[in-house]
């Protein structure tokens, strides 16, 4: 800038000596100046971001290596299921119960008899038990499923078999009124 | 050298420039992004995701106890990909090497599977370049996992849903079997509807080892497990009436046998036996003939079996009484074409019967005689109103076959064939299935009022409701005066006819015919028989009907071949549903005079 000598009615002065001037930084200015703590928080934040999607994609991964895991156990076990009730149901096939009947020296029932409990009247016209259940040709209903079944062998029964609780031990059987059929308190 | 002109030239043809590649990449972009968008997104995808099919299981078929008599299983075909096949370079733990050469892999697979090595080599061998081959089909989950435990890097494996039979032969000929391109007889086919799976399929991505990315399963459609179809049948009373029969059929030298054993009151099924049965684990176990069921889709001419209809019928209208009185001559020529006659089984003079000693002594001349008070219109309504001449309301698989639901003669037909006209009230020249027989018996049970026969409970569904569930509605054929008065008749069969000790349980009234049917062979009748029991019981309030037919037998050619099945099947009927025994004595009606 260059003053004309001419405009100026003030007295000239001794040029003061210079002074080392700041610019005053207005308060937004001020607050616009870089701190340290904000960095740390955003970085430090920033890093904890990764970090965490890392370890939930670590987790994630792994969850789903854990899930193919059990879902191919899932499925072996629901296909040995499906064997083991196949081979349930083979076994419990009528010709399957018959033999194994048989083997173990069960007959067929006789006539069954009736007792009407409300008049207290016995019908029909009992006959002793007797006879094979498959007569003497044996089976003659095929089943190509039990070929490799073979028949249960008889276990005698041991010892440590609890005998069976007589009514006065259980204590059950009340004095019912007459007419009446006897049974055991239910507790 | 530079002027500001040239530079300024230079600066717009690096615009253009720069322009023209932007330009290019828009269009590009535009190409990729919006034009090839779909196509592109879509090969992508298909890299990157593996599309399954997910397999609903068939529904099983089970009997009224829920006893199963068919099943899925899981089966596994083990294949292989012959283009990779190799000797198998196996690195232990501790890195030492072992060669499993191919010839000892397969050896090791014909082993578990019990297959034969040269055709596993052959399998292999057939088109080395290809990637698929079946090297053994159809093995159970022990042999797969032992096939699989060996490791073998081209060994794969194919889940092959298959069907197993517990019961085997029981109810066999009902239950039907599949074949390898779906259900091919019996309620396996008939009631395919219910019991196929609907498949489903789903997509999801896969990372470079095969493992599910998460969340990336999409299902685009579910698979639909099969419903289960319940039948009416008891299986253990089905296996002992089979057993009854094969015991039977066999002693006699029969052909072939079958029982019914239907309930009155609701016209269900409880025993539709046939001897032979196939057993659909095994489909060589009998020949095609008996592969299917004979007591739905064979009818044959049943003999006095059938002669309960004429008396129905007569009784309905009024047109005779129990105690209604005749002679009958030991010979009958009347209304027939001169040198035909009709005769009974037994010769006889003139006998003074009543219409219930007519009945019993299985009187052909007697029955002819008295129906000869209905009109030829009346007798063909009557048969077909008792169901005869039309297939069951089960409408079993090939029932409804013209030929194998049986023929009543129409009026037209009988007006000029009047031998047929008389021979049809005692069962010949009409036909019938078991099954309609059984239903003729559930009728005159039920007081006249036919209910529809069924096999067919319902279809469960996997979500647990029901479906194709009979609403069995009765239609009445005779007035149950007539159809109580019949089986009333028919209970001096029991008591008095010559099958009385066979036939009788202590305790249980019992309304019974007898018949023995004449088998026609090339257009005459030989000397085959087809022989029945039919009956109803207890007589005073019935509960079931049971109908015996034994099929040319050999040795003994009268109902006296099956009244002991029928006897049987009786007394297992009683002890198996518990039916108390009757009340009140059986009515004595005279049966002469």
């Amino acid at each position: 800038m260059s003053a004309l000598p001419l405009a100026s009615p003030r007295p000239q002065r001794a040029p003061a000596p210079r002074r080392h001037l700041e610019v005053a930084p207005t308060r937004a200015q001020r607050r616009a100046r870089p701190k340290l703590l904000p960095a740390v928080v955003t970085i430090g934040g920033i890093g904890v971001i990764l970090i965490a999607q890392l370890l939930l994609s670590i987790v994630l991964a792994d969850g789903a290596y854990q899930i193919a895991g059990l879902q191919s156990a899932q499925r072996d076990l629901l296909r040995q299921e499906q064997a083991l009730d196949e081979r349930l149901d083979v076994l419990a096939s009528t010709q399957n119960l018959i033999a194994n009947a048989e083997s173990l020296g069960m007959i067929a029932s006789g006539n069954p008899v009736f007792l009407d409990v409300s008049t207290g009247q016995v019908s029909g016209d009992p006959t002793p038990a007797g006879g094979s259940l498959t007569g003497a040709a044996g089976n003659q209903i095929g089943n190509s499923l039990l070929v490799d079944v073979a028949l249960v062998a008889p276990v005698a029964p041991t010892a440590d078999v609890p005998a069976a609780p007589t009514p006065t031990e259980a204590g059950g059987v009340t004095n019912a009124a007459p007419g009446s059929i006897p049974s055991p308190t239910t507790r | 050298m530079s002027s500001p002109r040239t530079a300024s030239r230079r600066l717009a043809v690096a615009f253009v420039a720069v322009v023209a590649v932007l330009g290019i990449f828009v269009v590009k972009l535009v190409d990729i992004q919006v034009v090839r968008a779909g196509e592109l997104s879509a090969s992508a995808e298909q890299r990157r995701s593996m599309t399954i099919t997910t397999w609903g299981v068939r529904g099983d078929i089970v009997d009224a106890n829920g006893t199963v008599l068919a099943d899925s299983v899981d089966r596994f075909d083990i294949t292989a990909s012959p283009r990779n096949v190799g000797d198998t370079t196996r690195i232990t733990l501790d890195g030492e090497r072992t060669v499993v050469p191919t010839s000892e892999a397969l050896a090791r697979i014909a082993e578990i599977t019990g297959a034969v090595a040269t055709d596993l080599q052959a399998a292999l061998d057939a088109d080395p370049a290809s990637d698929f081959t079946y090297l053994v089909k159809a093995v159970t989950l022990e042999t797969f996992t032992a096939v699989w435990d060996l490791d073998i890097p081209w060994v794969y494996s194919e889940l092959r849903p298959s069907r197993s039979y517990p019961g085997g032969a029981i109810a066999g000929n009902l239950v039907g079997f599949i074949g390898t391109d779906g259900p091919l007889a019996g309620t396996e086919y008939q009631e395919d509807s219910c019991l196929a799976a609907t498949k489903g399929t789903s997509t999801f991505q896969r990372g470079a080892d095969g493992v599910r990315l998460p969340g990336s399963l999409v299902v685009q459609e579910e698979a639909v497990d099969g419903g289960t179809v319940h039948l009416t049948i008891d299986s253990d009373l089905q296996w002992f009436a089979q057993q009854a029969l094969a015991t039977q059929g066999t002693a006699v030298g029969a052909d072939w046998a079958t029982a019914m054993v239907v309930r009155v009151a609701t016209g269900e099924i409880v025993v539709a036996a046939d001897w032979p049965s196939i057993d659909p684990n095994d489909l060589d176990s009998v020949s095609a003939e008996n592969s299917g069921a004979r007591s739905f889709t064979a009818p044959f001419e049943p003999g006095s079996i059938m002669k309960p209809v004429a008396f129905a019928a007569l009784l309905d209208q009024g047109l005779i009484s129990p105690n209604t009185q005749l002679t009958v001559p030991g010979n009958y020529t009347n209304g027939l074409p001169a040198g035909e006659n009709i005769t009974d089984v037994f010769a006889h003079g003139d006998l003074r019967w009543t219409a219930t000693g007519i009945l019993m002594n299985s009187s052909n001349i007697g029955t002819v005689m008295l129906s000869e008070r209905l009109s030829a219109q009346q007798k063909y309504d009557a048969f077909r109103a008792f169901g005869f001449g039309e297939p069951t309301a089960v409408g079993f698989l090939g029932e409804s076959v013209d030929g194998n639901y049986g023929k009543v003669f129409t009026p037209a037909e009988t007006q000029a064939d009047t031998v047929t006209l008389a021979t049809q009230m005692f069962g010949q020249g009409i036909t019938a299935t078991s099954a309609q027989m059984a239903s003729l018996y559930q009728t005159l049970g039920n007081g006249g009022v036919r209910m529809p026969l069924t096999l067919v409970a319902g279809c469960e569904h996997p979500d647990g409701t029901w479906t194709d569930v009979p609403v069995p509605t009765g239609e009445r054929v005779v007035s149950e005066y007539a159809a109580d008065t019949t089986l009333q008749m028919m209970e001096t069969v029991a008591t008095q006819g010559g099958l009385r000790n066979v036939i009788s349980v202590p305790g249980y009234r019992i309304a019974a015919k007898t018949g023995t049917g004449e088998v026609a062979e090339n257009g005459r009748y030989g000397s085959e028989r087809i022989v029945s029991l039919a009956g109803v019981f207890p007589a005073d309030r019935p509960e079931y009907a049971i109908v015996v037919t034994v099929g040319k037998p050999d040795t003994m050619k009268s109902s006296a071949a099956a009244a002991p099945v029928f006897n049987a099947i009786m007394e297992q009927v009683i002890k198996t549903f518990r039916v108390t025994p009757s009340t009140e004595p059986a009515p004595d009606l005279p049966l002469t005079w």
